[in-house]
């Protein structure tokens, strides 16, 4: 028992390492002024965004709709009942642009984009594509992680604000056929409960996110050996260690913010 | 004797904890083209990596151009790397990207030539290794022999000074042989690169080599030139050319 708690221990403390490790390596390429690839590099950073962030568009719309509509309906209606009602704006700020736009989005992103990044890297390098690109002096990290890293945090971004808006407005007018509340003085009070911290708090988390999501899952895929059934298994993995991540994360920054 | 470019000074290596190379030691010269002669499990293949500085080696040293890839730092593995071309057993073309760009690739990520100048180059490897009708096509739309050829294409685009072909005997027909021969005889008489190669069957190619590396179970038999290699004395050696 104790020898398997400590061997988990190690493995874990292996792993953290060298996600951090591929992280760092990631953000320095980012800032390095080598020109070498940087067309290359660009294009993929745009398929990237374009994957991550325009393509979710639809399906992120849906699930902050539903969620708006679901927490305005249940707060718009018992507040009022408890002599709350004048709360309706803070509550939606605390739930909505604190803490779930940021975390759902992230879910979002998990299950579309890191389960993407995961197989993509994972059949490459069952197929040599990776050792193709090593052999033809391509940086890994540079051609293949920090593309994908760069292109998630920006997408994760602009999700995470696209996410708020809709479940705020959004789920506002599709609950008015139950509300009395006009739309002004809705919007007004939404404004008054939003601060910049608000603000901040929600883009470092977008931030973090994007950045978590796309390391753990590139470190996944890019740990396949050469079996193909390895690639279901590290993306199982994958998917497990960054919600953990992001929750872990929410509960810092959540806490480092607000208490 | 001309300038050396790759020395094996006895090597052992291994792969995924099994020793497959043991105490190896032979050198390459500029402009040669040698093959790696032996059967499937003779460690050549490993071999070859190690002589393009892809593999460190578990003991002895190995040199590439000058350079010791065990020691070598990322900035000057990357610059070795683009000296070297290497064609894997798989094609290993990238498979999101068109027969073109795979070609291209190397040419956009490491020179700052102007797009005109990467498509000129391109279509003309691309015509070299007969494949230019498939550039518009994706990877997998190829067959194994057109996707090798293409993968011979793109390790041959930045005009490398060692050219590493694993397994070139890989999924070509007749035909495909033939063309691939004339290939790398056009290419050597261009003065172009030392080719090192590996060879598990006996095959006309091995006429356009200038000296065959024998290998059998992970130990170096004999170097010889083609023309004497089946009097070399060793049962696996005369087996392998007598399968011919």
């Amino acid at each position: 028992m104790i020898a398997r708690t400590g061997r988990k221990t190690v493995e874990g403390l292996e792993f953290a390492a060298a996600v951090l490790d591929l992280g760092l390596r990631a953000f320095r390429e980012l800032f390095s002024p080598a020109r070498r690839g940087r067309g290359e590099v660009f294009g993929v950073i745009t398929r990237q965004i374009l994957f991550t962030g325009v393509d979710a568009l639809p399906v992120v719309g849906a699930i902050a709709l539903m969620l708006g509509l679901i927490i305005i309906i249940q707060a718009g209606t018992t507040l009022p009942q408890v002599g709350a009602g004048a709360f309706l704006a803070k509550i939606i700020e605390l739930t909505v642009v604190r803490e779930l736009g940021p975390l759902l989005t992230a879910f979002i992103v998990i299950w579309r984009s890191g389960t993407a990044i995961c197989t993509e890297l994972g059949n490459m390098q069952v197929g040599q594509e990776i050792a193709a690109l090593d052999a033809m002096g391509i940086s890994l990290i540079r051609f293949l992680v920090m593309p994908r890293v760069a292109g998630v945090i920006v997408a994760m971004i602009c999700l995470t604000i696209y996410f708020d808006f809709i479940a705020i407005v959004g789920g506002f007018l599709v609950a008015k056929v139950h509300l009395t509340i006009p739309i002004q003085v809705y919007l007004e009070e939404i404004e008054e409960a939003l601060s910049a911290a608000d603000i901040l708090v929600t883009v470092i988390k977008s931030v973090l996110f994007g950045f978590t999501i796309a390391v753990i899952c590139c470190h996944h895929g890019l740990s396949v050996v050469g079996a193909t059934t390895e690639v279901p298994q590290q993306t199982t993995r994958a998917m497990l260690n960054t919600v953990t991540a992001c929750l872990f994360l929410d509960i810092i920054v959540s806490v480092g913010f607000y208490l | 004797m001309s300038e050396t470019v790759i020395t094996l000074d006895h090597v052992s290596a291994s792969e995924r904890d099994r020793t497959l190379v043991e105490d190896i030691s032979f050198a390459v010269y500029r402009g040669e083209a040698v093959a790696l002669v032996g059967s499937n499990a003779s460690g050549k293949g490993l071999v070859l990596r190690l002589c393009a500085g892809l593999e460190a080696p578990a003991s002895g040293t190995v040199r590439v151009l000058d350079a010791d890839p065990a020691r070598a730092t990322e900035e000057q593995l990357l610059a070795l790397r683009q000296r070297v071309g290497f064609v894997f057993a798989q094609p290993a073309l990238i498979s999101n990207m068109t027969v073109f760009n795979n070609i291209a690739l190397p040419l956009r990520y490491h020179t700052v030539f102007p797009e005109t100048e990467i498509r000129e180059r391109v279509l003309a490897r691309l015509t070299e290794c007969g494949v230019d009708a498939f550039r518009d096509r994706m990877p997998a739309d190829l067959t194994l022999g057109d996707a090798r050829q293409a993968a011979l294409a793109r390790a041959m685009v930045m005009d490398p000074d060692i050219l590493c072909v694993d397994e070139v005997l890989l999924g070509l027909d007749a035909d495909e042989l033939v063309r691939l021969r004339k290939i790398l005889e056009r290419y050597r008489r261009a003065g172009r690169p030392t080719i090192v190669a590996t060879v598990n069957a006996p095959t006309s190619l091995l006429r356009v080599m200038d000296r065959l590396v024998l290998l059998r179970d992970g130990r170096l038999v004999a170097t010889c030139p083609p023309a004497e290699a089946p009097l070399v004395d060793d049962p696996m050696v005369q087996d392998f050319f007598e399968s011919q």
